[in-house]
């Protein structure tokens, strides 16, 4: 879990007034952390998904993801907002909170695609999203995270 | 009722586990539905794979259509539903009851 998620690439206190700041702001996060060979790039690549269909998935979360070369390793990184934002969500409610999974374009199969596709099916149920949004700090989000999905992986193989 | 689903995006990285999710999470929450089993093709591969035994048994079956689903030749002569994923994980209790009162 350690190499997906980790407290560099978390902010519980972003303050944003639209979409292109959190990109911004979790962009700068994961190039500070190495995760990123061409944050310019990768940025691109976000937004250039994020144009296709909104990836405000309703009970106010978005999941943002892109899959580009400009990526070093598979990585989440999180972000939650002082203020709700419009995110032209399927719900139509704002998002206040932001799981941005970033993906490496070559990495078919990979076992950290488990991960994200673990997390992704969390996030449908409620009572994982409301701890998520009072976790108070990042390494109490990241142990959410990964019990959960360290159970939800034993529990499906 | 028995439902049986295919579900893709086109990443493949969250949408497709989200309205599979979001559908069986409907379908054990539902009176009218007795079983959903839920195939997922996403950029890990084909993973619970519907059975010859499932497929035979539904009542309906339920595909995304935000990209094409493989092996769809499966559920010939079956009454099918297309929904965007973003249906399924928003929308998956609503489209049940729908079905159920479209079947009966």
């Amino acid at each position: 879990m350690t190499e997906v998620l980790s407290s560099a690439i978390i902010d519980l206190n972003v303050s944003a007034n639209n979409k292109d700041e959190v990109f911004s702001r979790l962009t700068t996060l994961l190039n500070r952390d190495g995760r990123l060979n061409d944050p310019d790039a990768y940025l691109q690549n976000v937004k250039d998904r994020e144009a296709l269909t909104t990836t405000g998935i309703g009970f106010g979360i978005a999941i943002p993801h892109g899959k580009t070369d400009a990526v070093n390793s598979v990585s989440v990184a999180i972000a939650k907002l002082q203020q709700p934002i419009d995110w032209d969500a399927m719900d139509g409610n704002p998002v206040d909170m932001v799981f941005q999974l970033v993906v490496p374009a070559a990495s078919q199969g990979d076992a950290h695609l488990k991960l994200l596709a673990a997390l992704s099916r969390q996030l449908i149920h409620a009572d994982f999203r409301n701890e998520i949004k009072q976790a108070t700090s990042t390494d109490e989000v990241i142990a959410l995270i990964g019990n959960t999905i360290n159970q939800t992986l034993e529990v499906s193989s | 009722m028995k439902i049986i689903a295919v579900t893709a995006c086109p990443s493949g990285v969250a949408h497709t586990y989200m309205a599979a999710e979001s559908l069986k999470v409907a379908a054990e929450e539902s009176k009218v539905c007795e079983s959903c089993f839920v195939e997922t093709q996403g950029q890990i591969g084909i993973e619970d794979a519907l059975s010859p035994t499932q497929i035979q048994a539904a009542d309906v079956v339920i595909l995304t259509n935000d990209i094409g689903i493989k092996n769809e030749e499966r559920f010939k002569g079956k009454p099918v539903l297309r929904v965007h994923a973003g249906d399924l994980i928003n929308k998956s209790p609503i489209i049940i009851e729908k079905l159920a009162q479209k079947l009966a």
